[in-house]
């Protein structure tokens, strides 16, 4: 690998154009990166006024906004490491500090009057960046050198800590502008959280490779890229089906798709980025048909971005060709290896006993517990889960089966499987005790089983079959284990029908 | 085109809806997000749609007021805040 772009842009002032854009529903802020860059310095001054440096890690709970970007790279001026928590997801309480050794926590949330005295507002990091910038100490990363912590969800429902290396975040840095060969006159979209290292990255290319960047929201995004014009736009399945169907309709008042497309994305596009979770064909021949191109890739944050798609090497229902310096390998079991020669890392830093080793493999492997096979050419196909596992329309895993034991546990049902109809929800059908329903057991079971849960795994909604499940009605093996696919084909209307079913409080 | 804003939303709602309702028969007060089931994604849209189709700007409202609007009764007052000129029909 040439030149480590965490390096260079930690030490050099952003020579090329290039403008970061923070976008909202009520307006929008422009600035040159070389200013990105000396505000960043500023705060990174501020930060080591306070004490903190190299080896001290710094919370960041807060939705996207300037603040974040600037701690992050200000953070990386001084080694400190970052560890972003989605909001919503994390509350800024003690036991985030004490549990992941946080030395700082910057939050948009409110913060509590019991919370620890490093819990700060993120607000005052607009105050730090309006300060000269500092002259800071020269840093140096080495490649198995660890930037931020990025969280997993784990089967226990804790989220497991994962400490990123430069040199994965520099190989897929470099792997991926050779796909795409982002420049001036480009401006790519952000809008998932800042909190997902792989949405900083953005942040990195554009520092290093002088295109513009936007950030905004998830809830303010089909506003704003019209209003900015993007080049690129990196989204996730459920975010590319709203905006097909959404075009659809405006082609049912006369649109052409084209037209429509222009009408939501602005009229520069040159291409989508789609991952986390597998997309819809559909969804992508549409995006193609209309003229944008959209490319789909692979990966876990356990391997960083392992295949992609991109205009120089692309096939329909594949997610792509390996990265330059990544390998994938399909083990006996079908299931889908990658080898980096930059691994991510090789272990979690916090995890339950027994999960680090499950997922990290000698040699620098990870076993991603995803069927796929590759075709002669290289592509990746993936075929399915190994683990029962949903994945939401914010990229986060949800691992069913200890929600579904939980339900169970309770008593109050024989069987429990879950869904995630668009994405956002979880859905559960369970299998009723014969005889009477009896609904206020159900329900209270359902609150029982939310409140033991992560926020992620909360069940929305609980559908109650119209008969226990049985071998003899096809929706129990031979061995007495659901049925998945049956049962969702038996329920899928009471599944996708937000107004059926025992609503969680 | 529906004049009055209280059945523009509701035919701009039922569009943006995954079943389609039939517009007359949402719930003001119903809950988007509950009732109806409308993701973040899909808030925005029925927004950007409903204030082009209102004539509203889309810039006279803020993330903030957007989280605020959690029943189409809730946007409906929103908007009409900001076309005070019109008159609607009773």
């Amino acid at each position: 690998m040439t030149e480590s772009v965490i390096n260079r842009i930690v030490a050099e002032r952003p020579g090329l154009d290039g403008n970061l854009i923070v976008a909202g529903l009520g307006g929008r802020r422009t600035m040159p990166l070389a200013e990105f860059h000396d505000q960043a310095r500023a705060v990174a001054g501020a930060l080591r006024r306070t004490g903190i440096g190299e080896g001290d890690r710094i919370g960041v709970l807060a939705a996207n906004c300037l603040e974040w970007a600037l701690l992050d790279l200000a953070a990386l001026m001084i080694k400190a490491q970052t560890a972003g928590f989605e909001p919503g997801k994390f509350v800024p309480s003690a036991d985030l500090v004490d549990r992941y050794g946080l030395d700082l926590l910057f939050t948009g949330a409110t913060i509590p009057e019991d919370a620890p005295s490093g819990a700060r507002p993120i607000a005052e990091i607009s105050a730090y960046a309006r300060e000269q910038p500092a002259v800071l100490d020269p840093v140096r990363y080495g490649p198995r050198e660890c930037t931020t912590v990025k969280f997993t969800s784990g089967s226990t429902g804790v989220p497991k800590g994962l400490e990123a290396t430069v040199g994965s975040i520099d190989s897929s840095l470099v792997a991926v502008q050779d796909m795409f060969k982002h420049g001036p006159g480009d401006n790519l979209l952000v809008f998932l959280p800042l909190s997902l290292l792989q949405q900083r990255y953005w942040l990195y290319s554009a520092l290093y490779w002088g295109h513009d960047l936007t950030i905004t929201t998830y809830q303010s995004v089909f506003a704003v890229m019209p209003a900015v014009q993007p080049t690129v736009v990196m989204g996730v399945p459920a975010f590319f089906d709203a905006a097909k169907r959404h075009i659809e309709g405006r082609t049912g008042d006369g649109l052409d798709a084209a037209t429509a497309a222009a009408e939501l994305f602005g009229t520069r596009i040159r291409y989508l980025w789609t991952g986390s979770a597998p997309a819809d064909q559909a969804t992508l021949r549409f995006f193609n048909d209309a003229g944008l191109p959209i490319f789909e890739g692979y990966g876990l944050n356990e391997t960083c971005i392992a295949t992609k798609n991109h205009p120089g090497a692309h096939r329909e229902g594949s997610v792509g060709q390996p990265l330059a310096g990544k390998e994938i390998i399909i083990d006996d079991d079908g299931v889908v290896c990658v080898r980096g020669d930059y691994p991510v890392n090789t272990a979690y830093t916090y995890a339950a006993p027994g999960e680090s080793e499950r997922m990290f493999k000698p040699g620098g492997v990870v076993r991603t517990g995803d069927l796929g096979r590759l075709d002669e050419d290289g592509f990746l196909y993936i075929l399915g889960r190994a683990d029962d596992v949903i994945v939401l329309s914010n990229g986060k895993k949800i691992i069913v089966r200890p929600i579904e034991t939980r339900f169970r546990a309770t008593g109050a049902v024989v069987e429990c499987v879950l869904f995630c109809p668009n994405q956002t929800e979880l859905v559960a059908v369970v299998s009723p005790h014969p005889g009477p329903v009896d609904t206020a057991a159900i329900a209270q079971a359902l609150g029982a089983v939310n409140a033991a849960g992560e926020p992620d795994e909360r069940i929305a909604r609980v559908v109650v079959a119209d008969e226990p499940f049985s071998t003899g009605n096809g929706l129990l093996t031979s061995q007495f284990k659901p049925v998945r696919n049956r049962i969702r084909e038996r329920y899928h209307d009471r599944i996708h029908d937000q107004r059926q079913g025992i609503h969680a409080g | 085109m529906p004049a009055d804003l209280d059945t523009l939303a509701r035919h701009q709602l039922s569009k943006v809806l995954r079943d389609g309702p039939e517009p007359a028969a949402i719930d003001p007060d119903g809950d988007l997000a509950e009732a109806y089931g409308l993701t973040s994604l899909n808030k925005i849209l029925f927004l950007t749609s409903l204030c082009e189709a209102a004539d509203v700007g889309l810039a006279s409202f803020t993330d903030d007021d957007l989280a605020r609007m959690r029943t189409l009764g809730d946007v409906v007052d929103a908007l009409r805040s900001h076309r005070p000129e019109r008159q609607e029909p009773r």
